[in-house]
């Protein structure tokens, strides 16, 4: 088992250059740079924005800059600094990632907490009025863009004055005592948490559903039955625990997504995460930035595929990781 | 499903409780001067002595990247930084005149080389430590720093009328309240270049600069309290992509007439609210106390919902931010890889209708720049002739006039150039049967230069010339516009510099200049009018004769628009609502639009 995670880890580091690479390329194949915003200013001259290029290393062929950038990572772990905070980027990144995480984790218990008893009523109550209407209930809410669902949500808490309007924090968070802190925090987290949370719901549902149907195909469910088990009992006791087996794994490769998840919520709700940071680091061309952000979000997603495969051997005495 | 809908109910009766305690918070604190005025206290300008109290809550697009104002080069940061540190003077933004402040005067020369600073005596950093000529020199010594490359070294220097080399501002200060600056020939911009300069605490940020960390000094991680600012404001809280509170510096030399400390207010709050719509909402909802950016679609419903909301919508007048279209007659550089050197970028047959004088006055004449403001405008827009549009109360000129709507008139200037609708598809061909027609671009992301963009390609076809409207994406269009000259034709906007006034515009109007945009970074003039033009802004950036600068900018524009290089749009009215509890509340159109007076603002009383 500790070869295997050891060998999944040094397999990462390539996957990781790869990744580093194609942005690179990519933010280079994008017309203009960092420079761009200041040439639009009529008092900056062309002397001037030269001079810059130079102090941003912009005025070296971008192999050249890829290859410094390669070896101040490997040699000093130095991942480079934001041309515009003049920071190391990890530093500007590293306050987005605790949002982002957060906002996420709530997305996850928000599809989680629905999915799985929803999805168990639903195969219980096969083909009844029940099934039909959370199937095109849930599958509503799939196709509803999270963009509108956010806009929506947003007037929902303007007109209703319950939630605020976006952000994190009240202004007066930092003057509160601590339970109230936290419901503040939670307060604000509530309706961009719907909006992750509800989109994955549709497929999370289906899923469970599926399974439990599976479980309930099996010959021991009518011994159990036939013994006089109450049906509650029967899926209870007997059929939950069973049909968890498969989304446990799908659980975990959904982990690895949970850094890229929530950027359009973010952007809707002002939600001070990685989302709208790296948005416009793109936006700017911040390129380091733009860089440190994407192997942050490859790295989670890496380790989420990992995590995944050992919560399947766990899960699952049959699967042998050597 | 009984269980989970009961649940969901009782959750939403707790945030609701949880909402309504939230609006008890935010006691303000009575305020207690705890240090002595200084010697020399500025006494500001406003319309009412204010009371104590309160704040100020402005949404913010972006969050400011660090409070180091000599770094600063963008907008959100400009917008923090203006308020945390000071400089020798300042422009007044309703009247745009030099009016003092950490300078409480100054006098020029007799050759106006040499400006003297009179500086303010006993005036403090927000840590106490007192503001000397040396903070200002330490101040002039960063912002000239090569290495930083800070975005107003250029400003700090002039060209040698013999060489055409760039010369550096000298400066020096011969005693504690005394600077001095000299420039080697008269720069009518010498003040307003000399108050981009922030002045910075040497005593705590010189051994960072010798140690070659300046760049980095003052990032968005250093601790609040520990930022030593020179401004009415100081650093009370920074939380990433949220929020930046300032409050009141207890050392600012500013006082009202009644010889009581600024600022009024105990904080001022940028809350980031990226989406425009978010903000309205935000503002709608009492989060926000005003907007700087509200759409003129948007003016009858703020303007009726004034009473309701408790809000004032204020008339900031013409916007200083223009728009206009202009023509490719770039030559294709050495490195083009489609075209040979010095050949027109557009190819033969557009140069040859694009550099006609006549068909680019016909393409002014045909444009209904009422119809514009009628629409895109929401009839909330001027016609304007330059940069310097209607709403810059010093430089603002009525002589300079354009080609405005005139069909007939565009017909016959066509007609002039021998083009006719040969084919009878009512578009004009030329002498070769060659359609009049070609491609205009402006930034997609810009709904009201798209509306525009509509219109003028109608306006262009009741004439006879077919115009394709393709928006693109803002980078690929200024790397068409800069880069490859690659495009036909761009409608496009130019942001007001600070201080708007025609001497910032050389990048623009100068035949070598970047923003030159029909014919960028030229060695030497291409045409005639255009060495007139170099001619006319030397002396608009070297004279010290106000009205002989006035006479060289009307020339100069008279040019431009005889010749239509640029072919001006309307301008927007800037409306922004306010709430009405707030007093001294006077939007300007120029950037920084509610802010720039913060440290007059008061709230009202019965207002808290």
């Amino acid at each position: 088992m500790r070869t295997f995670v050891l060998r999944r880890m040094l397999e990462a580091i390539p996957v990781l250059l790869g990744v580093s690479a194609l942005t690179f390329l990519l933010l280079q194949l994008a017309p203009g740079d960092f420079l761009d915003a200041f040439a639009e200013n009529p008092s900056v001259s062309a002397a001037q924005l030269d001079q810059m290029s130079r102090n941003f290393g912009l005025d070296r062929p971008w192999a050249v800059q890829y290859a410094l950038y390669v070896k101040n990572v490997l040699l000093h772990l130095d991942f480079g600094q934001s041309f515009s905070y003049h920071q190391p980027v990890f530093r500007v990144l590293w306050h987005g990632m605790g949002n982002t995480l957060l906002l996420a984790i709530a997305g996850a218990c928000v599809t989680w907490g629905l999915a799985l008893p929803l999805g168990l009523l639903a195969a219980a109550r096969r083909g009844t009025w029940v099934d039909r209407v959370l199937s095109i209930g849930s599958f509503a809410l799939l196709s509803l863009p999270e963009v509108l669902s956010g806009l929506l949500l947003l007037l929902f808490a303007f007109r209703t004055g319950w939630f605020p309007i976006g952000g994190m924090h009240d202004l007066d968070h930092d003057r509160m005592a601590f339970v109230p802190r936290v419901f503040d925090t939670l307060r604000h987290l509530v309706l961009p948490a719907l909006v992750v949370g509800l989109v994955p719901l549709a497929a999370r549902m289906r899923q469970m559903r599926s399974s439990v149907l599976d479980v309930l195909r099996l010959d021991w469910v009518t011994t159990a039955r036939a013994k006089g088990l109450s049906e509650r009992d029967v899926l209870v006791r007997h059929v939950l625990p069973n049909a968890l087996n498969p989304l446990i794994t799908l659980f975990g490769f959904t982990l690895g997504s949970l850094l890229s998840g929530a950027f359009v919520a973010e952007a809707v709700f002002a939600w001070p995460g990685l989302g709208s940071l790296t948005l416009e680091a793109i936006q700017r061309q911040d390129q380091y930035l733009v860089l440190g952000a994407v192997l942050m979000a490859s790295a989670m997603l890496v380790a989420g595929n990992l995590v995944a495969d050992l919560l399947l051997a766990f899960a699952d005495p049959r699967v042998r990781h050597d | 499903m009984r269980l989970p809908s009961s649940f969901a109910i009782r959750l939403l009766v707790a945030f609701a409780a949880l909402a309504l305690a939230g609006c008890g918070g935010a006691k303000v604190a009575r305020r207690v001067d705890q240090h002595p005025l200084p010697a020399d206290t500025l006494t500001m300008r406003m319309r009412e002595i204010g009371t104590y109290g309160g704040r100020f809550v402005v949404g913010a697009t972006a969050s400011p990247k660090h409070f180091n104002p000599i770094m600063a080069s963008e907008r959100p940061t400009n917008d923090v930084c203006n308020l945390l540190y000071t400089s020798l003077t300042d422009v007044d933004y309703t009247s745009l005149q030099d009016v003092p402040l950490f300078a409480k005067s100054w006098d020029w020369s007799a050759d106006a080389c040499t400006l003297t600073f009179h500086l303010r005596r006993g005036a403090c950093f927000s840590d106490g430590h007192p503001i000397s000529a040396t903070d200002v020199s330490f101040s002039f010594d960063v912002a000239m720093d090569d290495s930083l490359g800070t975005s107003m070294s250029e400003g700090l220097s002039v060209t040698n009328a013999r060489t055409g080399e760039r010369e550096r501002f000298t400066y020096a200060a011969p005693d504690s309240y005394t600077f001095r600056v000299v420039t080697a020939r008269p720069y009518a911009m010498l003040l307003s270049a000399t108050s981009t300069v922030r002045i910075l605490p040497r005593h705590v940020l010189e051994p960072v600069w010798r140690a070659g960390g300046f760049a980095s000094a003052y990032g968005v991680d250093t601790p609040p309290e520990s930022l030593v600012t020179s401004g009415p404001w100081v650093l009370r809280e920074y939380r990433a992509d949220e929020k930046v509170v300032l409050g009141r510096n207890p050392w600012w030399f500013g006082v009202d007439a009644k010889g009581q400390r600024l600022p009024y207010l105990d904080e001022v709050v940028f809350v980031l609210a990226k989406d425009q719509d978010v903000a309205a909402l935000k503002f709608q909802a009492g989060e926000l106390d005003g907007l700087d950016n509200v759409r003129p679609e948007d003016y009858a419903a703020y303007t009726a919902g004034q009473a309701k909301g408790g809000y004032t919508l204020y008339d900031s007048g013409p916007s200083f931010n223009t728009s206009f279209l202009w023509f490719n007659l770039n030559p294709a550089p050495e490195d083009s890889p489609n075209h040979e050197p010095g050949e027109p970028m557009v190819g033969a047959a557009k140069y040859s209708w694009f550099s006609k004088a006549d068909f680019r006055r016909a393409v002014s004449k045909a444009i209904d720049r009422e119809a514009l403001i009628r629409g895109p405008f929401r009839g909330e827009g001027v016609k304007s002739w330059s940069t310097m549009s209607p709403g810059n109360k010093r430089w603002y000129d009525p002589a300079i006039t354009g080609l405005d709507h005139d069909p007939e008139g565009a017909k016959q200037l066509l007609a002039g150039l021998g083009w006719k609708d040969t084919n009878g598809d009512g578009f004009l061909e030329d002498g070769q049967g060659r359609t009049i027609a070609f491609t205009m671009h402006t930034n997609a992301d810009n709904t009201m230069r798209k509306e525009m963009l509509t219109l003028v390609r109608d306006d262009l076809a009741k004439v006879g010339i077919r115009v394709d409207a393709a928006p693109l994406e803002f980078n690929t269009l200024t790397a068409h516009m800069r880069s490859d000259l690659d495009y036909d034709a761009v409608l496009l906007g130019q942001g007001s510099a600070v201080p708007a006034e025609p001497g910032m515009g050389q990048n623009t109007w100068r035949s070598s200049g970047l923003l030159h945009y029909w014919h960028i970074r030229q060695e030497k003039p291409a045409t005639p009018e255009e060495a007139r033009m170099d001619a006319l802004m030397d002396r608009i950036v070297y004279s010290t004769d106000e009205p002989a600068r006035k006479t060289a900018w009307r020339e100069l524009m008279g040019i431009v628009n005889d010749q239509c290089w640029i072919v001006w749009l309307p301008t927007q009215i800037i409306r922004l609502p306010v709430r009405s509890k707030f007093g001294n509340v006077a939007p300007s159109p120029m950037p920084h639009r509610i802010l720039w007076n913060v440290d007059r603002i008061f709230v009202k009383s019965g207002g808290h």
